[in-house]
């Protein structure tokens, strides 16, 4: 057990390792000068040779990795000029709601892919099976971005039923007493019920379009393991003693079934990142995604960069976590990996 | 049936042969309803994309100020933009690229994640090693993230964005190759080739790599619809191809603006276009996947 710790340990090092590589290159080889960014077009030429100094451009680039890795890991991720704002300080604001919408997006593509998957196993009901499918297929085909357009055309501009893309809360609406930082649960903790209702109303757009990819690789992954589970011989057994479909079902297909989804945390994880990139700026969210999106447009790529590294960061961490809990929850995965 | 077959073969009638082979096919594709339906979806974008241009001789690019953000009619079947540009040829130009793009990046995917995972899967423990990790940094970063960031360094555009999304194809395709090649090179056709004295080129061509062919094929297919979203994507946020190419994903960026003023028309269009390349892709790959691979549902990447 250990050992494998250690080798798992070892290779996300190496993975982070690649990874800043990668994304250090990717900064140097980017075209345009970064000092005529910072100080705009009318800046002189000794102001750019003296911030040119100042960034270290003129070192080795061996120098330069290393300065940019130390000032990283210090925490400091540079200036986004596009806001004036260190990275950290605009990360530090638009973190949370960025966690909340994705949490919110899990949630929905959890609790969705549970009921459908077992909607479409359950019983063989080749109608019920076939929807199912076809909705993954959209689910997984459908543009984010495309999506959460025709949801607001839909919802706000014909139906108005639900806000439109003003962000959090609507603009009457002031923010519940700070506590996690997530409105959801800082209003119910204030116990101020229409707050959490305007907060909620804001959230459920932009959650459903960015579960929308993972819940539908969700439902192919949960159908696919509940199906195969389903033929196993202890199902029939459980089956035979004279369990019910629904208790044969809950308590000895689905944890079995379940093992194999939590290696696609990390995938789920890329999902949710990527995605937020992608609806953020549709629905106006101030969160990490928009800020890139909008650093992107600007060439601030210092945010694009932090986001970037950070992104490769968790990921790896996650996939990591996964790893070896896999280890500790599946006997087997442990055997078979101390055999080779 | 397979007798009529063999009879038409004996007569050499080829023309008999190539309908049967044809009915046969169809027949085959219209017994399932959604491989009937991926299969018209992508020949109609296929359509669009070759034939749109030459039958519908309006310019995608043309801009007429005076008629703006009208509705689909008979005269512009999808409406036009805030620029008066006809909607129904710059969603044809989209398909053409899209397809043409999705294509490029799946046959280079296939070419440098396939060498890779060839080199990893023939060659010294020691080669295989060093690639292994190497593409572990690569799966270090998200996919669509990785897209951006290449796409970010090699200035933005339809080139860096199809490279970028390239890139991210790689790793699975040498890994993939990589354990079907350790896999098929212990079996007894290939080691009774080695026995007999074949060179090693001889074995890795006649013997290893066909029966890699067909996993990397379903690969493939997932791979095409993939990098159409990937893509699209990258179009939308400003990283891809540039205003005022009408590649999908920057004409949704293009029709956003006007979700709020009631002009669905301008988005609405190419996002079914993503959607239905993109689905059918995925239908393809998941039918292939049933016919050739018979390990079943659990072996997809």
């Amino acid at each position: 057990m250990l050992r494998l710790i250690a080798g798992r340990l070892a290779g996300a090092l190496f993975s982070i390792f690649g990874a800043s590589i990668v994304s250090f290159a990717v900064l140097r080889i980017a075209p345009g000068d970064p000092t005529r960014l910072f100080l705009g077009d009318f800046a002189s030429e000794e102001a750019l040779t003296q911030l040119r100094q100042d960034l270290g451009l003129g070192d080795p680039i061996y120098v330069q990795y290393v300065d940019y890795m130390r000032d990283f890991l210090r925490g400091d991720w540079g200036f986004a000029y596009s806001v004036g704002q260190p990275v950290t300080t605009q990360l530090e604001s638009r973190l949370p709601a960025t966690i909340e919408l994705g949490l919110y997006a899990f949630i929905f593509a959890f609790v969705g892919a549970l009921v459908l998957a077992l909607l479409a196993t359950y019983r063989h009901r080749p109608l019920v099976d076939g929807s199912v499918r076809a909705v993954s297929f959209f689910g997984l085909g459908t543009p984010p971005f495309w999506f959460s357009f025709i949801a607001q055309i839909v919802f706000f501009e014909r139906l108005s039923v639900l806000p439109g893309p003003d962000g959090r809360l609507s603009l009457a609406t002031v923010p519940p007493p700070t506590l996690t930082h997530l409105y959801t649960v800082d209003a119910l903790l204030a116990g101020q019920l229409g707050t959490f209702a305007d907060a909620v109303s804001h959230l459920f757009l932009p959650a459903v379009t960015l579960g929308l990819a993972p819940l539908a690789f969700l439902v192919r992954l949960l159908r696919a393991n509940l199906l195969e589970v389903s033929r196993e011989p202890f199902i029939v057994v459980a089956r035979s003693k004279g369990l019910g479909r629904w208790t044969a079902f809950s308590r000895h297909a689905l944890p079995n079934a379940f093992l194999p989804t939590l290696t696609a945390g990390g995938l789920l994880l890329g999902q949710l990142l990527a995605g937020s990139v992608l609806v953020e700026k549709v629905f106006n969210w101030p969160g990490v995604g928009a800020l890139v999106t909008d650093g992107i447009l600007r060439q601030d790529f210092a945010v694009v960069q932090a986001f970037i590294l950070l992104s490769a960061f968790v990921y790896v961490l996650v996939n990591l976590v996964v790893d070896m809990l896999y280890g500790v929850i599946d006997p087997r995965v442990r055997v078979r990996r101390n055999l080779t | 049936m397979s007798d009529a077959s063999a009879g038409d073969a004996a007569r050499g009638s080829v023309v008999t042969g190539i309908w049967r082979r044809v009915s046969g096919a169809s027949r085959f594709v219209l017994h399932d309803p959604a491989l009937a339906a991926a299969t018209v979806l992508l020949g109609l974008l296929v359509l669009c994309a070759i034939i749109g241009p030459l039958v519908w001789r309006q310019d995608p690019l043309g801009i007429d100020v005076g008629g703006a953000l009208q509705p689909p009619s008979t005269a512009h079947p999808m409406g036009t933009d805030g620029n008066g540009r006809d909607l129904f040829a710059r969603f044809n130009e989209g398909a053409r690229i899209s397809l043409a793009v999705g294509a490029a990046v799946v046959l280079s995917g296939v070419l440098v994640g396939g060498l890779i995972g060839l080199a990893a899967g023939v060659l010294h423990r020691m080669v295989d090693s060093f690639l292994m990790r190497v593409l572990d940094a690569i799966l270090a970063f998200p996919p669509l993230i990785l897209a951006m960031a290449v796409t970010v360094g090699f200035g933005v555009g339809l080139r860096s964005a199809a490279l970028g999304t390239m890139l991210t194809t790689v790793p699975y395709y040498a890994r993939l190759l990589r354990s079907d090649v350790m896999r098929i090179r212990v079996l007894p056709h290939v080691e009774s080739a080695v026995a007999l004295g074949a060179s090693p080129k001889r074995i890795v061509l006649r013997h290893i790599l066909p029966h890699a062919a067909p996993t990397m094929l379903i690969q493939s297919a997932a791979v095409f619809g993939y990098s159409i979203l990937t893509l699209a994507a990258l179009g939308f946020v400003g990283l891809g191809a540039q205003i005022p190419t009408p590649e999908w994903g920057a004409m949704i960026t293009d029709g956003l603006q006007y979700s709020l003023t009631g002009q669905w028309w301008i988005a609405v269009f190419p996002g079914l276009g993503v959607l239905f390349a993109v689905v059918a892709a995925n239908i393809l790959a998941d039918r292939a996947r049933d016919i050739l691979d018979p390990r079943g549902e659990l072996s997809r990447v």
